[in-house]
């Protein structure tokens, strides 16, 4: 009975004209064909193109390669001390930067969250660094640092920091610490920006009913302010974090990975090894032995998220 | 459970001043409401004595012991806000322990008490949700049961109800009066809404333009107005004014209004010959359609009943005044009417809105 019915059915949708059918079949794909090509072409060609790159032998100076070499790149990662230097600064360099912005970045923000004469001048002087272009903070920080024309390493020795005024980007135990310097000054504004505007929205009534309920500023702080920037805490620090173990800009213009690869991160390693060495192949595994690592961390967040939503 | 004084508060913000002077005693257990329109102060009077704005003159005692300087926590009185001020991120369970908590309370005393205000305010079965998943009745009963678990020395309410629809704050107006029986604490109480000042309060504080107008019982506020604003403010629908001259001729006194339209009194008013003044008739006491020597001649204008009752809008001469009646032979009413103003239920104020 259910298959005649069905049949009845089809044969019903069979009685309208072929090219009628065509269209109505083909419309849904019609409407969405021009966002799923730009979708495509911008995104997904670049993707496969690299992603292809590292299984080949591409080097811009050798005009016989580009090959198919298979996980030959791969291999060669394995045992590559640098690489796996550059993956451990990776998470220190990401590590502090992220952390340090953070701190600061609160505390600003919970400064700037109480009212002041000429907060709104303040506010606008602090969030000038993030407007800086990070090559120009790149290369003001390595002038600071640099004995010859800065005044810090003077200031360090002066304070007794330092036996000697000298650079610390060309220590090769401190060198991660100037870029680190440069990018938590560079980053604090993010951080102060959008816990700022968090802070903001807390309905101010809470703290006064938690005063009432007789809570000190450290208990307002812990059981209002904290749950509410929580859900900001979480997805900013996640942002900063891939962006920050991505960022090679500052650490290129500063120690360029020196001295000896010893502020190397993987980001600029690749960098290094696509436009220094020109191994584009080389370049693309390594790439793409950090874009896993990182979309792995995405995912471990967006799993802990899910655990702590479900949970409430 | 405390009294509460205050002693000639003032407050000002910069230059502005919100606050001229207040002097105001409330006694143990009493239920005081402050009403006023909005910027009268009478919120800012309320956050003084909770604490949450700072005294700029005067001084506010809680049982004998001045505040002025004390923290909102170390100053035992509980609140109930507008928005409810519930944590958001707290169960209610939570929300009416937090306080508790923070004492470092005993554990098991902590939920025998919770336990018990939460039946007294049938919240049993809400205690795991978060306020998000609460109505706006239940909110605002947790938000009193945050402060009823501590037992403070008093309450303050910041216009409690105003959040709620009209069904459901007459139904919480009655909870709250409820719970101030069964508990007999000292309690204030800010509204703009004079039926919930009428319904609820012990003692009316009527307040203008930072000024106390008038401290009393609510049927002495409706009563006995002390001047124009308690008049008019007090009492829906408001009091009707004419504004005119009296006029003594021989033993009598004259009210003549504006309009030319006199009005014996029979009686001599305390008021001097030839003064401007202000009569003042609630709308239920004019009496409609009530021929006699002393009746005045009013056109209807408008007609509202209100299910209970009708309003009559009416016009005397180029004043327009109001009468209540219950009486639905007037629902049809138009044209021209005889109305009496009875001499007994007439106000007068002199010429500062003082009643005389």
């Amino acid at each position: 009975m259910d298959s005649l019915a069905a049949r009845s059915r089809g044969s019903r949708r069979d009685q309208r004209p072929l090219r009628q059918r065509l269209a109505d079949a083909s419309a849904p794909y019609l409407y969405s064909a021009p966002a799923l090509i730009l979708i495509v072409t911008v995104m997904l060609v670049p993707l496969v193109l690299g992603i292809s790159y590292a299984f080949r032998d591409i080097q811009l100076l050798n005009p016989f390669s580009g090959g198919f070499i298979g996980l030959d790149h791969f291999k060669a990662l394995s045992q590559d001390e640098n690489f796996y230097r550059a993956l451990r600064n990776t998470l220190w360099w990401t590590g502090w930067s992220v952390l340090l912005q953070f701190v600061f970045g609160l505390i600003l923000a919970l400064l700037l969250d109480k009212p002041f004469h000429g907060r709104a001048i303040v506010q606008a002087l602090v969030f000038l660094p993030w407007a800086v272009p990070s090559f120009l903070a790149g290369l003001n920080w390595s002038w600071l640092f640099n004995p010859v024309v800065g005044p810090l390493p003077h200031w360090f020795f002066a304070l007794g920091l330092m036996s000697e005024p000298a650079n610390i980007l060309s220590d090769p135990q401190l060198s991660m610490w100037g870029p680190i310097i440069a990018n938590v000054w560079w980053g604090i504004p993010f951080f102060a920006i959008t816990l700022l505007a968090a802070l903001q929205a807390i309905p101010r009534d809470l703290y006064e009913a938690a005063s009432i309920d007789g809570a000190g500023p450290v208990q307002r702080f812990i059981s209002i302010t904290l749950p509410f920037l929580a859900p900001t805490i979480a997805i900013t620090v996640l942002l900063r974090t891939v962006w920050i173990s991505n960022f090679a800009d500052l650490i290129i213009v500063m120690t360029n990975g020196g001295p000896a690869d010893r502020s190397q991160i993987v980001a600029s390693y690749i960098f290094t090894q696509a436009f220094r060495r020109l191994d584009f192949g080389y370049a693309s595994a390594i790439a793409l032995v950090l874009l896993v690592l990182l979309i792995t961390y995405s995912m471990l967040i967006v799993v802990l998220r899910q655990w702590l939503v479900s949970k409430d | 459970m405390a009294s509460i004084d205050i002693a000639h508060v003032q407050k000002s913000y910069g230059i502005h001043p919100v606050l001229h002077g207040v002097d105001l005693e409330i006694k143990d257990g009493e239920f005081v409401v402050l009403v006023g329109p909005s910027g009268c102060g009478k919120s800012t009077l309320l956050r003084m004595i909770a604490g949450l704005e700072a005294v700029t003159e005067g001084e506010i005692r809680i049982a004998g012991k001045r505040v002025n300087d004390l923290a909102p926590k170390d100053r035992d009185i509980a609140m109930v806000f507008q928005s409810y001020a519930l944590y958001p991120h707290m169960s209610v369970e939570k929300n009416m322990s937090y306080s508790l908590r923070l004492r470092k309370t005993a554990k098991d005393k902590i939920a025998s008490v919770v336990a018990g205000a939460a039946s007294k305010l049938g919240l049993d079965p809400l205690m795991e949700r978060r306020p998000k998943a609460l109505s706006g009745g239940q909110r605002q009963r947790v938000a009193m049961g945050r402060a009823i678990v501590r037992q403070p020395k008093a309450f303050l309410f910041d216009e409690p109800l105003s959040n709620l629809d009209a069904r459901l704050r007459e139904q919480m107006r009655a909870e709250i009066k409820k719970l101030h029986q069964d508990l007999g604490a000292t309690s204030i109480y800010v509204t703009h809404d004079q039926i919930e000042a009428m319904t609820l309060a012990d003692r009316i504080v009527a307040m203008h333009g930072g000024i106390i107008q008038q401290v009393g019982s609510p049927l002495e506020l409706y009563d006995n107005p002390a001047n124009l604003f308690v008049a008019g403010f007090i009492g829906s629908p408001g009091m009707n004014f004419f504004d005119g001259r009296y006029m003594v001729s021989g033993e009598n006194g004259n009210f003549v209004l504006t309009g030319g339209v006199v009005l014996p009194l029979g009686s001599n008013a305390n008021l001097a010959d030839g003064s401007r003044a202000t009569l003042g008739i609630r709308p239920e006491h004019v009496v409609l359609g009530a021929e006699g020597p002393n009746a005045l001649k009013a056109t209807v204008d408008l007609v509202e009943p209100t299910g209970f009752g009708i309003i009559v809008h009416l016009k005397l001469g180029p004043v327009a005044f109001k009468a209540f009646t219950l009486d639905r032979r007037f629902l049809g009413m138009h044209g021209d009417v005889a109305v009496r103003l009875p001499v007994p239920n007439l106000h007068f104020f002199n010429e500062e809105g003082r009643k005389v």
